[in-house]
């Protein structure tokens, strides 16, 4: 959704210097280093415990680090709240797809959109008339990805009531009414059909070719080795190699810290 | 011809629910009336507890803008009420130990000014920490702010309590004396019972305005906020925090606003209570006040301000109507059976309609931007499985 591309292109969109997070003797980041370029779809893999779903959380800043630099479109964000690094055009989901009890698809994607003035409790009294504005432009923007999702027909039904899949779905489509620079996708096939799967699969290349950027976390190899390039490999808390597909494939590194092989 | 119209349109548009919760009501409404005019209630009395019913629907607005919207845990109900009712006593009565004798508006602004800070000075360390902390601090709070009311005689009194507090009119033009200048009426519809409607009806009829306006002003505005994308950031928080936060919401700050709001809420119903009483006591602050109103959030609805002002309601009608029950020559007194009629309803509520009597059914959209928003999400539901299944 993002047409307005910043000045300085160069700048990777999303850069981690030596992450590190302990939780007491367990090292779950050591030192993880590595850059996100804009434009790309970028995987991350690894083994169960590999510190994948931590190190998410040290850059979305759900974990506070104990030590490295994160840098998001040129800001440094280390330490900052979630909904600040959220501000800075850096968007999450979440493993398990969150529901929001009481409300019907179209209510819970429109907390997507960012600055409403209709978040601001004195703007409902003092200009009611900019707050209805800007509610009927989300609502127009919502229905619309929603039909680009082609899951429109969900508009009205209760955001609890509807598959898992479906909830994959909607999840994705309201963090693009955020607008992010840059999207981080926890998983976003774990769990989903086959042909739900391929949906998200173009919706993803769809969006990367209007200009967000991905990292997306994934255990099915078949999704994301036909989806990301580059792709990152983590194992121990670090970073392993980065490459296209193919070299992570026949990286015999990679292999061995699957399948639990020997020496390096 | 229009009215009759408009009433049969919006009848049609309830749910079956509604239907059985205006029909109840409005038969009760007639019960009391019969009571009324057949001198079993007099007028005054009658008028006094619908203002006490309003005090409890304003105490359930209040915190149904901490719990049913944004899952704020407050057991400080109670405290808030009686800074509310001790900020303004303290503020006019003639005995006050602090200030005394301004007008009873500069003890309502006081009295809120008062309840904000301390709502931000508890909100400030624990609304960042899980739910259960707010919970567990209010409680605490409950208690400390009971015990200075009783034990810090040079500021409150101590369990004298705050006497001569003037009415909330004092001082107004026209509405001061209205009660007594009005002329008294002596009506006898059935015989042997007259009706008075004299000084004290017309005072419980003022006070009864001022009830009404502090709902009405708060209803209005909650129910406003409720619906805008703001009420939508609370309930998302109320439902998950962190997907509040990853979307850029600062959770910290809405969690706050929402504490604030529903405490000065609470307030305004103690600044009521005061002037409708004219004497502050400690009792005022009894965590009992913090249990019924708890209990009528859950009673008429989490999340729903209509579903807050019926249960504010119910309470007070069970209250005061366990007062008439006479169980005749069983030893029964029906007073302390109060509290276990309550924990009854409250029970069979929780099983058989978990969601309270009159949950929040329609879409909360900005008014006027959908108008083919579905009245109730379930029936919507129901429909497009229907269509699959074809």
């Amino acid at each position: 959704m993002s047409e307005s591309e910043p000045a300085e292109t160069e700048e990777p969109v999303l850069r981690v210097e030596d992450a590190r997070k302990t939780f007491g003797g367990l090292v779950a980041t050591d030192d993880a280093t590595f850059e996100v370029e804009r434009g790309t779809i970028t995987g991350m893999i690894g083994p169960n415990g590999a510190g994948k779903s931590t190190l998410f959380n040290l850059i979305s800043g759900f974990y506070g680090t104990d030590g490295g630099r994160i840098n998001v479109n040129g800001t440094d964000v280390t330490g900052l709240d979630p909904y600040e690094i959220a501000n800075h055009g850096l968007i999450r989901t979440f493993q398990t797809p969150r529901k929001l009890e009481g409300m019907t698809v179209r209510e819970a994607m429109l907390v997507g959109p960012q600055n409403q003035p209709g978040e601001s409790f004195v703007k409902l009294f003092t200009s009611p008339g900019e707050v209805a504005a800007a509610e009927e432009q989300n609502l127009e923007d919502a229905q619309q990805i929603l039909e680009e999702f082609e899951i429109d027909h969900l508009a009205t039904q209760p955001a609890t009531q509807i598959s898992g899949g479906q909830l994959k779905l909607v999840e994705l489509a309201r963090a693009m009414l955020a607008d992010p620079e840059i999207l981080l996708l926890d998983e976003p096939v774990a769990g989903v059909n086959p042909t739900l799967a391929n949906d998200l699969r173009e919706q993803i290349k769809r969006l990367n070719e209007q200009g967000t950027t991905f990292l997306i976390i994934e255990h099915d190899m078949d999704f994301i080795m036909n989806l990301a390039d580059p792709i990152i490999v983590l194992n121990q808390g670090s970073v392993l190699t980065s490459g296209s597909p193919d070299e992570v494939r026949n990286d015999e590194r990679v292999i061995n810290a699957y399948l639990g092989g020997g020496d390096v | 011809m229009e009215v009759p119209k408009r009433f049969q349109a919006g009848w049609e548009g309830m749910s079956q629910v509604e239907r059985s919760v205006a029909a109840t009501l409005l038969g009760l409404v007639f019960v009391l009336f019969l009571a009324v005019i057949g001198g079993v209630l007099t007028p005054a009395y009658f008028v006094f507890l619908l203002g006490l019913g309003g005090m409890y629907a304003l105490l359930s607005l209040g915190l149904n803008a901490q719990w049913g919207f944004t899952g704020l845990i407050n057991f400080s109900v109670a405290a808030f009420f009686g800074i509310g009712a001790y900020g303004t006593a303290l503020m006019t009565a003639d005995n006050s130990p602090i200030a005394g004798g301004f007008s009873p508006i500069t003890g309502l602004i006081v009295a809120l000014i008062v309840t904000a800070v301390i709502a931000v000075l508890i909100g400030i360390p624990t609304l960042s920490l899980r739910d259960d902390y707010l919970a567990i601090a209010t409680l605490g709070l409950a208690e400390v702010v009971r015990l200075i009311a009783l034990n810090q005689d040079s500021w409150t009194n101590g369990s004298a309590g705050v006497r001569g507090i003037p009415p909330f009119f004092d001082g107004w033009p026209i509405l001061d004396g209205l009660p007594r200048a009005l002329p008294g009426f002596r009506i006898e519809l059935v015989p042997g019972s007259p009706l008075f409607l004299e000084t004290p009806f017309y005072t419980a009829m003022l006070n009864l305005l001022i009830v009404g306006t502090f709902i009405g002003i708060t209803y209005f505005a909650l129910r406003r906020a409720h619906r805008a994308p703001w009420g939508r950031l609370l309930r998302t928080i109320r439902a998950d925090e962190d997907l509040a936060k990853a979307l850029g919401k600062n959770t910290y700050w809405y969690k706050m606003q929402a504490f604030v709001l529903g405490c000065l809420v609470m307030a305004l119903a103690g600044v009521f209570y005061a002037h409708l009483n004219r004497y502050v006591a400690p009792g005022t602050l009894d965590p009992i006040t913090t249990f019924y109103v708890w209990v009528a959030v859950m009673l008429g609805g989490s999340g729903s301000n209509r579903g807050a002002l019926l249960g504010g309601f119910v309470i007070v009608a069970i209250r005061e109507g366990t007062r008439a029950i006479d169980f005749g020559a069983l030893p029964l007194e029906a007073a302390p059976l109060r509290l276990l009629v309550i924990g009854l309803l409250i029970i069979l509520v929780m099983r058989f309609r978990p969601q309270g009597i009159l949950p929040p059914q329609r879409e909360l959209i900005w008014p006027g931007v959908v108008d083919d928003a579905p009245s109730q999400p379930d029936k919507a539901v129901r429909d497009t499985r229907g269509a699959n299944n074809e």
